[in-house]
């Protein structure tokens, strides 16, 4: 009866780290990592065209953040990517973001 | 002199400053060396700054700058931006327009790199 209990217990644990080891290699760590920064910029930005948050190591502390939006139009580089900054502004401060690439585009 | 009156007086005395993450000849941080290399690539002639010797120099020159990230790049005192701008600038052409009609048609004669430590 214990045997059985144990192998049942080992089965259980062989599964979930098959699963583990699948989910990471679909990326989905990449998307839990980047999904609350994709929220905020979606609160800052409502009319993007295009919006996209990328880990680019997989360590969820390096991101490459694309923005383009109508809102970003007319306005300089330095001013658009100062937009990125405040949206991400909490992130930034409390240490989850330890490097951040930005590129943005205005359309009018 | 303060950090904050030296960050101000490079910023306003030189062509090109670029605050970085080590000096141009020991660079320590990926996205400095980002932006050193698309200055040289467009003949900036640079004054390079090392905020790494003390925090205090970083926190002083993002509250004159409200740019929170390092490098930062200027240009006749006007922040340009970090190592993303820079780079897509200089990719682009404008990097060179820019400071051709901030320095003049000879600006890259130089190519002087200077580096200046703060005390």
């Amino acid at each position: 009866m214990r045997v059985y209990q144990f192998r049942h217990i080992r089965w259980r644990r062989k599964c979930s780290a098959v699963l583990l080891r699948r989910a990471y290699a679909a990326g989905y760590h990449r998307l839990v990592s980047t999904q609350p920064l994709r929220d905020l910029l979606e609160q800052a930005f409502p009319d993007a065209t295009e919006l996209d948050v990328i880990d680019r190591t997989g360590g969820g502390d390096h991101f490459q953040v694309v923005v383009t939006a109508p809102s970003l139009g007319g306005l300089s580089l330095v001013e658009q990517h100062r937009r990125v900054y405040e949206a991400l502004a909490t992130p930034l401060a409390d240490g989850t973001i330890h490097e951040l690439r930005i590129k943005t585009k205005g359309t009018p | 002199m303060s950090y904050s009156d030296q960050i101000k007086d490079v910023i306003q005395t030189s062509d090109v400053a670029l605050f970085m993450k080590g000096t141009p000849s020991f660079v320590m941080c990926g996205n400095s060396d980002r932006a050193l290399q698309a200055l040289r690539r467009a003949g900036a002639p640079v004054t390079a700054v090392d905020v790494l010797p003390d925090p205090q120099i970083r926190q002083e020159l993002s509250a004159i700058s409200g740019w929170p990230t390092i490098p930062q790049v200027f240009v006749k005192g006007e922040l340009v931006g970090g190592a993303d701008i820079v780079e897509e600038l200089e990719q682009t052409g404008e990097l060179g327009e820019k400071l051709q009609a901030a320095l003049g048609e000879g600006y890259s004669d130089s190519r002087e790199e200077t580096t200046v430590a703060l005390t």
